[in-house]
């Protein structure tokens, strides 16, 4: 027999809650989603609403398993898997979605709460943040609102259930917690997050065309944090080499393959005094592993420096790192360059960027060595009308000749890229690399933030007396950037977009907090792991850590807990939950004004009391048949509840 | 003779049994009319497990409710007119010896149905009583050293007339404790009377009446009635009613614990009859004079005239928690 599909209204107090707990579990999956399932999120929520108010028919199966095959279908084209993270949270969103048009009874929306559960829970899996705390909560205290909507008894108000909920979660809090420090940390997880290889990948990408780093000038992102153990460089000194773009087709720069080369010891050499730190790397799903420039050793598992001298792990940093890293800031790389190699890093094509190329001949044969060629270029910049600027005019097919002859506007990139291409074309080997430059310190955390909007890009160029050696033509432009670091100007240039002032230092102060919370957050919560786990449980008196105790000492704890919260809701109880109704009545018989007689009982007091006081019958009616209910019925808060609002009801009147 | 049921296969399920019961009710309310409260009372008795005293004058429907309380519910129903040569036998039944057989055969007496019409109890000898009334105690009967067992669910109404004084032996205090309950019908009121007159024949109604239970519903009715909530303060107040009839200088003999129980008993049954979440303060006091009023013995100088009155006095002074 089919089931029946038409609806009765009867979900509508709850229905409302159930959708808003499932839209709010969606919201952090909606940056990651396609469009088209947050719409069909939304249309089924939508839809599924107008049902239960118009009493129509819930759509028929047939519809029903042709939209659940086409959606499954639609993941499918948009993932090409199914597996992932994505892909796993797009089925789980659209399913949620489907589930509505198929919502008839309580039961359904104790699934569809589930699935909101699932939902919350799978945000986790992509990234966690300082704010997954507080969303967490509230998402889970809406989600248990909605189910306890869902049971709610007639007249039971939405605050009740939303307190019942907060008391609920507040119980199971210390579990919670308990699970939390004691569940033993294996330093090889059992389990991985399967990664997306469809994801966006953040910060700096291993190429570099025009426009790339001026809109992550704008991001004010953290790329990473770091703590410096001793003295801290001056923000001259503060390049974060990251990736070496060796690659030119006339208009990209590019790299090659990193893996290639002798170890770092035989690459580099460190002169005077070391800097040793820690970096607290945000995840860019990228190789690139970013340090003071010239990391010498550093303690990321399987992460080794190319020929390049560029840091690279062999997995991509899928989620939050942290290393230690010592770096000469004074160093000279003394590898001998190959014929080979030294076509490379002059390799240019020769049918682009014609005007730049000349220009570069006719400077070098004015000049009497590479060095004097090198000063002479930087002069060129600094002396010449060329500007700073965060917002370039767009560049053609010859972006190069353009910049340098047309336009004269543009940030680091732009003359990073042009400097490379003066240096080549003149026979001098050059390539970019591509990091963050400055950093600012958090007073209130103690460490410094090197931010998106830092990301920056410079040129070394071979001496055959020195080997590499860094040049920053954008320096030569903007010394303000590179001695001060990019965030005044940049703070210009927010302030101008918002309209605020160039001071706010307020608000400046105010995201420092929040960096700090969030550094001590990372480093305390999220950052707790097998060895900050054994070191807490020593600290905490544990002489042998492993996980057996731990599990004991959890299970010990758990039901410590258990216990406690059974010894208090035993304590709590109050059978006289029946007095609490003679009190109600007793407040309703006052005030009718009437005394009742010995052996009167309510339903005869009633009687007389509609007859002789000046109360509505239909309220006296009320609050007798719920107190008979309330004191004299089976032990049931409910009916004390409505007996509550009845006499609630009457003192309004 | 016995009607079989035509309802055995009904649905013996909680709302299936609640719903039989309501329609109980309102059969039994169409027939007797305007008595809702005592035929209320009537089914408290029943599904309370208890047997029922009705005492009245003639004609005032006591014949009536017991035929349309055995039709309705589907049970076996048998009357037994009691005279004042009515012997035991008549009442148990008799072992007949068969000559063709060669040995002694029981033929069963009218006490062997599931609803017995004890009509003017009060006008048979207190020999043929007592062979009724222990029957009543202990649902079973003794004839020639065997014991049988009486039919379930067994229940007796037992009628009386108060206004015979001579030639009759009123039921001693200690076997009317044996009724759970005793009830006066009293006069219809005026508009039922005239619909009483104008309308169908009684009789030929109840001919027309199905049964709308059964034995097996009666028995889980029973079940449900007696699991009914009753709350702490409604224990205190039945405590406190036993110890009024106690203390009471208008009363010489009050209720006994087996009273107290009873009263537990009915106003749980009240309460279920009467669709209450547990048992109320009404049901008590709905049921208390019934209970009470055969089970108590009025002082000599009391000013109340009736037990019904003096009962009425009882609750009248007793606070309810």
């Amino acid at each position: 027999m089919p089931k029946a599909r038409g609806t009765d209204g009867s979900l509508l107090t709850s229905l409302p809650w159930t959708l808003a707990a499932l839209v709010f579990s969606l919201v952090p999956h909606v940056q990651f989603l396609p469009l088209w399932i947050t719409a069909a999120f939304v249309i089924c929520g939508a839809w599924r609403y107008l049902i239960e108010r118009r009493r129509r028919a819930l759509p028929s199966p047939y519809l029903r398993v042709l939209l659940a095959l086409g959606c499954f279908l639609g993941v499918f084209a948009t993932y090409a898997t199914i597996s992932g993270v994505g892909p796993g949270s797009a089925l789980l969103a659209i399913m949620a979605a489907l589930k509505l048009l198929e919502t008839r009874k309580r039961r359904d929306q104790f699934v569809l709460l589930f699935i909101a559960i699932f939902l919350v829970m799978s945000t986790l899996l992509r990234e966690q943040y300082l704010w997954s705390l507080p969303y967490l909560v509230v998402a889970v205290l809406l989600i248990m609102t909605a189910w306890l909507r869902v049971s709610a008894a007639a007249g039971e108000t939405a605050g009740h259930s939303f307190r019942t909920g907060g008391r609920l979660i507040l119980y199971a809090a210390p579990l919670a917690i308990a699970m939390w420090i004691f569940f033993p940390r294996l330093a090889n997880p059992f389990w991985a997050v399967p990664m997306d290889t469809g994801t966006a990948k953040s910060g700096i990408s291993d190429s570099m065309s025009p426009g790339d780093i001026s809109s992550l000038s704008m991001s004010n992102a953290v790329a990473f944090r770091v703590n410096f153990a001793g003295r801290i460089p001056e923000p001259r000194d503060r390049y974060w080499r990251g990736l070496v773009l060796t690659l030119f087709n006339g208009r990209t720069w590019s790299g090659n393959d990193p893996f290639e080369g002798p170890r770092v010891h035989e690459q580099v050499f460190g002169n005077g005094e070391s800097v040793s730190y820690q970096i607290t790397l945000e995840p860019t799903r990228q190789q690139w592993v970013f340090a003071l420039d010239m990391p010498w050793s550093w303690t990321l598992p399987r992460t080794f420096m190319g020929p390049q001298q560029q840091l690279a792990r062999s997995r991509p940093i899928d989620r939050r790192v942290s290393y230690e890293v010592t770096s000469y800031l004074d160093y000279r790389t003394d590898v001998a360059l190959t014929d080979y190699a030294r076509s490379w890093y002059e390799r240019i094509p020769p049918e682009s960027n014609k005007r730049t190329q000349a220009l570069a001949k006719q400077m070098r044969a004015a000049a009497s060595s590479d060095a004097a060629y090198i000063e002479a270029v930087l002069r060129m910049f600094h002396e010449q009308e060329y500007f700073y600027t965060l917002q370039p005019p767009p560049l053609g097919s010859s972006p190069v000749d353009r910049f340098m002859f047309d336009t004269r506007r543009g940030f680091c990139e732009h003359y990073a890229s042009a400097f490379a291409v003066m240096m080549r074309a003149a026979g001098i080997p050059a390539r970019i690399v591509l990091g963050y430059q400055g950093g600012e310190m958090n007073p209130m955390g103690g460490h410094m933030i090197v931010r998106q909007s830092d990301a920056h890009a410079w040129n070394e160029v071979w001496l055959d007396s020195v080997g590499w050696y860094r040049v920053d033509p954008t320096s030569a432009v903007a010394p303000g950037r590179i001695e001060s670091g990019v965030s005044e100007s940049m703070f210009d240039g927010v302030a101008s977009t918002w309209g605020f002032s160039a001071t706010s230092a307020l608000l400046h102060r105010l995201s420092l907090t929040w960096d700090a919370m969030n550094a001590k957050w990372n480093e305390w919560v999220l950052g707790y792991g097998p060895e900050n786990q054994s070191r807490f449980m020593k600290w905490l008196g544990m002489d042998n850590p492993d996980w057996r105790n731990m599990l004991l000492t959890l299970t010990a704890i758990i039901v410590g807990l258990i216990l406690l919260i059974s010894v208090i809701l035993t304590l709590r109880y109050r059978p006289p939950a029946k007095d609490r109704a003679a009190i109600l009545y007793a407040r309703f018989v006052k005030r009718t004004g009437m005394e009742p007689l010995t052996g009167e009982t309510p339903a005869i007091f009633a009687a007389r009391a509609e007859a002789e006081s000046q109360l509505p019958a239909e309220m006296i009616r009320a609050v007798t048949s719920t107190y008979l209910d309330a004191r004299y019925g089976p032990c049931d808060l409910a009916s004390l509840h409505r007996l509550e609002l009845a006499v609630a009801a009457m003192h309004r009147q | 003779m016995q009607r079989q049921s035509t309802l055995e296969t009904l649905p013996v399920g909680k709302d299936g049994a609640r719903e039989a019961l309501d329609r109980v009710r309102t059969t039994l309310d169409t027939i007797i009319l305007g008595k809702n409260a005592r035929i209320a009372l009537a089914l408290a008795c029943m599904l309370a497990r208890g047997h029922l005293l009705i005492e009245d004058l003639p004609g005032l429907g006591k014949t009536m409710l017991a035929q349309a309380l055995a039709r309705v519910m589907g049970l076996s129903f048998r009357r037994i007119q009691f005279t004042s040569d009515l012997l035991p036998a008549d009442i148990v039944g008799v072992s007949v010896f068969r000559q063709e057989k060669g040995e002694f055969e029981f033929q069963p007496g009218p006490v062997f149905a599931q609803l017995i019409l004890a009509d003017e109890v009060n006008r048979a000898t207190p020999k043929a009583q007592s062979a009724l009334l222990e029957a009543m105690e202990e649902y079973q009967v003794s004839v020639d050293g065997n014991t049988r067992l009486l039919p379930e669910p067994f229940f007796v109404v037992a009628t009386q007339n108060p206004a015979d004084q001579i030639g009759t032996f009123p039921l001693p205090e200690s076997q009317l404790d044996r009724f759970l309950m005793r009830l006066e019908l009293g006069y219809p009121n005026e508009e039922n009377e005239r619909e009483l007159l104008t309308g169908e024949d009684r009789r030929v109604m109840l001919d027309d009446v199905d049964a709308v239970a059964s034995p097996e519903l009666l028995l889980s009715l029973q079940k449900t009635a007696a699991s009914i909530h009753m709350s702490e303060p409604l224990i205190d107040y039945v405590q406190a009613l036993v110890r009024q009839t106690r203390e009471s200088p208008d009363i010489d003999i009050g209720l006994s614990p087996r009273g107290a129980l009873a009263l537990v008993a009915a106003a749980k049954a009240h309460a279920f009859v009467e669709h209450h979440a547990g048992v109320y303060p009404d049901d008590i006091q709905a049921v208390f004079a019934s209970i009470a009023g055969h089970r108590l013995k009025p002082a000599s100088n009391t000013t109340y005239r009736s037990a019904a009155e003096l009962c009425q006095h009882v609750l009248d002074s007793v606070a309810i928690p």
